[in-house]
Formats: C-alpha cells, sequence, structure tokens
C-alpha cells in the first residue's frame, strides 16, 4: 500500500517530508486538503492533526503527524530497504549528534528564517522593520553555522536529516527574496547551501511546488 | 566513566534530562556553569554549546546538546541497560508516535508555559521587568486551547502513547513550573479531568517528584545567580 502524504506543496513541513521520501526511494501519493482553512474543520482536527496542520502522513492504517517526527520515522522503517541513502547513521554516537543538528535548525535556525519567508513569500507583506530585526537574527545564527561548517561539508560530516531539514524554508530565502546575501556572503554556509540545493532530490521537490 | 551533565538543576531543558537519566537508572555528575553570563563565554562557546545554552551532556569523549537529543541518546544507548524502564519502545510504530508526541510538547504545549512562567517568574527576578498582563492573558488563552486537545488526546489513555514513555517525561519540568511553583495558573489543569490525572500520575513517579521538589527551592528563594 502507498504512503500518503496529506499536505499542501508548498508548506516546508511538506516538501521536507517529500525531499526525505525521495531520497529514501519511497513512493508515495500527496492529498492536497480542500483549503488551509479546512484544517480547522472538526472532522481534520479529529481524524487528520489534532492541532490542524500538516503533513500528515498515512501509512497503510498507521498515522503519524509533525515534519520532523514523520522524517525520523520514514528513517527507521525505509532507510536502506529502497537505496543505500543514509539519513540518520546507525552508529548511536553520530545518530546523537544528527538529532542535535536538528534541534538546532527547530530551536534556531528555522524560527527567525520562518517568521520573515512567511511574511516576504507567503503573506507577500513588506515589513523594513522584520527585515532589520530578522537580518541581526539570522547574521547571528548563520555566524554559528560558519563555524559549525568549518571543515566540513555537512553539518555532521555526511549528508543527514539535519542538512534536510533546513532545506524548504532556505530555498523560498532564495528563490523568492532578496535576502539570499546574507547567507552567501559566508563561504561555508554559501558552500554547504549550493551542495544541498543542488542535490536531485531537492530538484524534483521543487518542480512540485505549488502555492 | 560516568556522565557529565553541564547545567543547573532548575532549569526546564537540564530538568529533563536529569528526569531521563533517573528513569533510565544511570549515574551523573552535575556540574552547574559558574553562571548565566559565563554561558556567553568564548570558552563555553566554542567548547560546550555553540548557541551558548544548557544543557551540555558529556558521555566519555562524547558531547551531546539539546534536551530532546540527549534524551533520545540516553534511551539509545543506555535503556534496559540498568532497568526495565521503556521511554522509548522499540517497535518502529510506536516510537513514531512517541516522537510525535515530543513534537507537540515542544511546538505547542511548551511555548505558551515558558511565556507564563517568563511573565511570573523570570522577568521581576531575573531582569526587573514588571509582568505583563496582557502577555499573561493571552498565553493562558494558548495554554488552555492547547490542554483542551491535551484532553482529548488522553481520553481512555493513562499516557500520551497508552504507555509511560518519553513523551510524557519531557514535558515534566514545564508543567511543574505552572502546576508546582507558579501555581496560579494550575486551574487550567486542575478543570480538565484527564489532563489533572495524568499529570498526578506523573508527578508521583519516584524519580520524578524529588527531582521536581528540588528545583523548586531555587525559585522560591530570592537568590541571584
Amino acid at each position: 500500500m502507498t504512503v500518503k502524504l496529506i499536505g499542501f506543496e508548498v508548506s516546508p513541513g511538506v516538501l521536507s517530508v517529500m525531499m526525505t521520501l525521495h531520497e529514501l526511494g519511497v513512493p508515495y501519493q500527496i492529498e492536497n486538503p480542500a483549503s488551509w482553512q479546512a484544517l480547522k474543520d472538526e472532522d481534520y482536527i479529529t481524524n487528520k492533526h489534532p492541532f490542524g496542520k500538516v503533513p500528515v502522513l498515512c501509512d497503510g492504517d498507521y498515522k503519524i503527524t509533525e515534519t520532523r517526527a514523520i522524517c525520523r520515522y520514514l528513517v527507521s522503517k525505509y532507510q536502506g530497504k529502497n537505496n543505500k541513502t543514509i539519513l540518520i547513521p546507525n552508529d548511536v554516537h553520530k545518530a546523537g549528534l544528527v538529532d542535535q543538528y536538528i534541534s538546532y535548525e527547530c530551536s534556531y535556525y528555522t524560527p527567525p528564517v520562518a517568521k520573515l519567508v512567511v511574511e516576504e513569500v507567503f503573506h507577500k507583506t513588506s515589513n523594513p522593520e522584520l527585515v532589520e530585526t530578522s537580518q541581526k537574527e539570522i547574521d547571528k545564527v548563520l555566524d554559528v553555522y560558519e563555524k559549525l561548517l568549518n571543515g566540513k561539508e555537512y553539518l555532521n560530516g555526511e549528508f543527514s536529516l539535519a542538512d534536510l531539514l533546513h532545506i524548504p524554508f532556505t530555498h523560498f530565502i532564495f528563490s523568492a527574496t532578496k535576502h539570499a546575501d546574507w547567507w552567501n556572503k559566508k563561504p561555508n554556509v554559501k558552500q554547504w547551501w549550493d551542495r544541498i540545493s543542488n542535490r536531485d532530490c531537492w530538484k524534483k521537490c521543487v518542480e512540485k511546488i505549488k502555492f | 566513566m560516568t556522565i557529565k551533565l553541564i547545567g543547573y538543576s532548575f532549569s526546564g531543558p537540564v530538568l529533563r534530562v536529569i528526569l531521563c537519566l533517573k528513569e533510565l537508572g544511570l549515574p551523573y555528575e552535575l556540574e552547574p556553569p559558574a553562571s548565566y553570563q559565563s554561558l556567553k563565554d568564548e570558552d563555553y562557546i566554542a567548547n560546550k554549546h555553540p548557541f551558548g545554552k544548557m544543557p551540555v551532556l558529556f558521555d566519555g569523549d562524547f558531547r551531546i546538546t539539546e534536551s530532546r537529543p540527549i534524551c533520545r541518546y540516553l534511551v539509545s544507548k543506555y535503556q534496559g541497560k540498568h532497568n526495565d524502564t521503556i521511554l522509548i519502545p522499540n517497535d518502529v510504530h510506536k516510537a513514531g508516535l512517541v516522537d510525535q508526541f515530543i513534537s507537540y510538547e515542544l511546538s505547542y504545549y511548551d511555548p505558551p508555559i515558558s511565556k507564563l512562567f517568563y511573565q511570573e517568574k523570570v522577568a521581576k527576578r531575573f531582569l526587573n521587568e514588571e509582568p505583563d498582563p496582557e502577555i499573561i492573558k493571552q498565553a493562558r488563552e494558548e495554554l488552555a486551547k492547547v490542554l483542551d486537545v491535551y484532553e482529548k488526546l488522553l481520553e481512555g489513555k493513562e499516557y500520551l502513547n497508552g504507555e509511560y514513555s518519553l513523551a510524557d517525561l519531557a514535558p515534566c519540568p514545564s508543567t511543574y513550573y505552572i502546576c508546582g511553583i507558579v501555581t496560579t495558573h494550575s486551574d487550567l489543569w486542575d478543570s480538565r479531568p484527564n489532563v489533572k490525572n495524568w499529570w498526578n500520575r506523573l508527578y508521583n513517579r519516584d524519580g520524578i517528584k524529588k527531582s521536581l521538589e528540588e528545583a523548586k527551592s531555587f525559585w522560591e528563594s530570592s537568590e541571584n545567580i
């Protein structure tokens, strides 16, 4: 039975799950809810996501929600089954560090980036004050990333789920805002972004983005 | 070699790791930092946590940061080694749901609690700021909606995923901050039977009660760090 992914192909969380499915070679079907408003319907809340969010993944009778939990589940179940791609290493110490970098993404990187992307790209509003505060905050975070990536191609040395989860929101910065230079002026960060955004699986996902 | 945990035992994320160590039966040494300010020192940033946070865990030469990854690492490495406690089930589907509930805690449960605790305890104590009644009101409303969801999630269940897991341990520090320390808002839990029973069950677990009450004395005193 095919994996079913519920969500919109513009939601960064949904795009992260799509990329994970592609990387692991797992076929899937995507099901768009009727609208963003439909996510607040009683039916959606009861049967799909109790907090009214996307993505939701159905694997046969099994339902799981929350982007990073879904990705980790897919890795646990399918990594190595359809191809050799490793998104979370088997070694308990390396896996711990990948998890740590996922937490950095969730706690420090995504919040300021998402705030700016939601405002400029999804709501299409211009907010110079937000740009100014975002730049300061994102610059501090990227300074840390510049150091973390010193002498490394990827956050944990080899490509992992941690790098993957940074891609969708960053893609919107590069493709739909004027702020790419905040990343490009830091050499390690720039090279890391070029590397991860050029992965075949990400290019396939980009083709599917629907606003 | 003993596990070394860097942080203050009254800090929520540090407490989360302490509870996990206790549940797994793991001995550890707690090393408090010199001060909150020292977390921003170049040395701390370079050798402990690149974003200047706590907790940080050293397991021999291995260093890992961020409370929930630290907990998951400890479970991966030590679950079943010192006792029978299962914090993450071995079954991939059950483990996925535990992970999902941990994500609910991080994304929806913790944020309004942190706002409330900051306004009611941290602002005045550390930053000489007056609590903002508007923020408190909004945070309470947000938390009420979240607890309504938890009330349904816990219907017919003792724990979020049926059996006790890391998903129930993870919200203990922040829940205690409100229900045990800033008790003005504990009515939000008390008025919801499933949530109330769930919290009572968690609070009364051996390892948990003692560790949480040790944190209380710091917040009740007027000592500054």
